[in-house]
């Protein structure tokens, strides 16, 4: 599949620096069983950014919400919806193959709370906050309903993150999988949008920290967070499927800026330890970002 | 069920002594409401057939007295009109308007629940909604106030084929003329509710006299 290319730094961009944690990332990866895996990082703290294969495509699996996240809000932004709208929940979607239309099967949702209000309406921060903590694909897909992909494509290149961002349909459309058409992100462009919200940057100081808050809910803690301290908050949304595991977000340690941080993982179906390995990565980070420099 | 609220005498010229709801005329409405709910035009169905409009309304002060109105024992005004952002802007705020043949639909429903004997629940946007609203792409009943999606009656959700057949035959036999959409996906059929109308009834109080 042609792809855009990202104008961030290259591929594996080696500042002096960095090259000792480059070298960490590289082995946890040979020692995974990975087919690839991207780092990007960029912290507040001291400025350090690295990107390791950060313009390599990956299937977006459920970190694709995050983008949806920022295109509700620009709705909200424009007026055009309120976080208390009213969405009508319907299990009826159409594929972008053909208009055929598909479910959001119930076992695939994390917890039954939009489910259960099939029929009935949410409130659009509701449906958010689902599609987020829980990944609930049902609201993300009813979301997307409301806003259309256009419009969510469309904000991204207003506030000039669409690079590394490939937003081509809703999720769980399996005719659309089997024919190729899938959602892509790069590490880069996931990092892109992080870093603007922790900065406060997108629309608003209060909308950005309306979503950081949703991020903070997040429900699956497997990967980044697992092997960081007690007392450490990590605004972040997770992505799996058969063939990727990914973890995106924005790290706050005590008494530091906080740094934010994308892994993006691609398995072979049968492979396990993916959640081992983002934390993995995740950790060193951690170690190489609160070391003292002589450590390093 | 006997509310107070049901005897309310509210201020308007068109009120009958039984029923707290104004009627009003669409075309002397504000500007932006006009705009929305068209009374009285013509639209055309999906076979290209001109309808026309509804131009007597119901006018809903509140959400509130929307909750209290019985339409029939066992239906009330909110389950008629709940609506998404999908609906024009004017119409998701109050006073909130539907077309007066919504009393017809309610008696049917009461007949149809008599029958199947257990609760019956209207989806949202399965109601009354206007001609402008972002579901409504050719005439459809709902924007007559004459049409309503059901998803659930009892315990059962009605998105199979099982589901909704049975209910839709118990509808035919139970309504003279009621008309069902047959089950399925594409465009005229529905596999996740069931949907049935009276067609384009348009009602016109005895009251209006123009």
């Amino acid at each position: 599949m042609p792809k855009k290319e990202a104008p961030a730094p290259a591929a594996t961009e080696i500042v002096p620096r960095e090259h000792a944690l480059r070298e960490q990332i590289e082995k946890i990866e040979q020692e995974s069983g990975a087919r690839a895996i991207a780092v990007t990082l960029r912290d507040a703290e001291t400025g350090l950014e690295l990107h390791y294969h950060g313009d390599r495509w990956f299937h977006a699996a459920s970190t694709i919400k995050v983008p949806i996240l920022l295109g509700a809000f620009a709705a909200i932004n424009r007026g055009e919806l309120l976080p208390h709208s009213r969405v009508h929940v319907r299990n009826r979607f159409l594929s972008v193959v053909e208009n055929i239309p598909f479910r959001v099967e119930s076992g695939r949702d994390a917890n039954s709370v939009v489910h259960n209000a099939i029929g009935k309406m949410m409130r659009v921060d509701e449906l958010a906050y689902h599609m987020i903590t829980t990944s609930s694909n049902l609201a993300t897909n009813l979301l997307l309903g409301v806003l259309g992909p256009d419009a969510v494509s469309q904000t991204l290149k207003e506030l000039h993150v669409d690079q590394g961002i490939e937003l081509r349909r809703g999720v769980e459309d399996e005719l659309a999988f089997e024919k190729g058409i899938s959602n892509m992100v790069t590490a880069d462009g996931l990092l892109r949008i992080l870093v603007m919200l922790s900065e406060g940057k997108a629309f608003s100081p209060a909308l950005s920290r309306r979503m950081m808050d949703i991020l903070h809910g997040q429900e699956f803690n497997q990967g980044i967070p697992a092997r960081l301290p007690k007392g450490t908050r990590v605004a972040h949304k997770t992505g799996e499927i058969s063939t990727v595991a990914h973890d995106a977000g924005v790290v706050y340690l005590p008494k530091r800026k906080p740094y934010v941080l994308v892994i993006l993982t691609e398995w072979d179906p049968a492979a396990s330890g993916r959640s081992q390995t983002i934390a993995a990565i995740s950790h060193t980070i951690y170690e190489y970002l609160t070391q003292g420099p002589e450590d390093k | 069920m006997s509310d107070p609220a049901r005897f309310v005498e509210t201020p308007g010229v068109n009120e009958s002594p039984t029923f707290p709801l104004r009627v009003v005329d669409g075309l002397t409405l504000p500007a932006e409401y006009r705009k929305a709910l068209r009374p009285g035009e013509e639209w055309k169905d999906a076979t290209g057939f001109p309808r026309q409009l509804p131009r007597y309304f119901y006018e809903i002060p509140s959400w509130d007295l929307a909750m209290k109105i019985e339409l029939a024992s066992h239906f009330l005004l909110w389950e008629f009109i709940q609506v998404d952002v999908r609906e024009a802007p004017p119409l998701r705020t109050f006073p909130r308007y539907v077309p007066c043949a919504i009393t017809l639909l309610a008696v049917c429903l009461e007949r149809f629940r008599d029958a199947v004997g257990t609760l019956v629940h209207i989806s949202a946007n399965g109601g009354y909604r206007s001609p402008t609203h972002r579901f409504s792409k050719n005439a459809t009943p709902h924007a007559w106030g004459t049409a309503a999606n059901i998803y659930r009656i009892g315990d059962t959700y009605l998105d199979n084929r099982s589901a909704i057949e049975r209910f839709s035959l118990i509808a035919r036999e139970t309504l003279p003329g009621i008309w069902t959409r047959p089950y399925g996906a594409p465009t005229g059929f529905a596999e996740d509710h069931l949907h049935l109308d009276l067609g384009y009834v348009l009602s016109v109080p005895r009251d209006v006299k123009n």
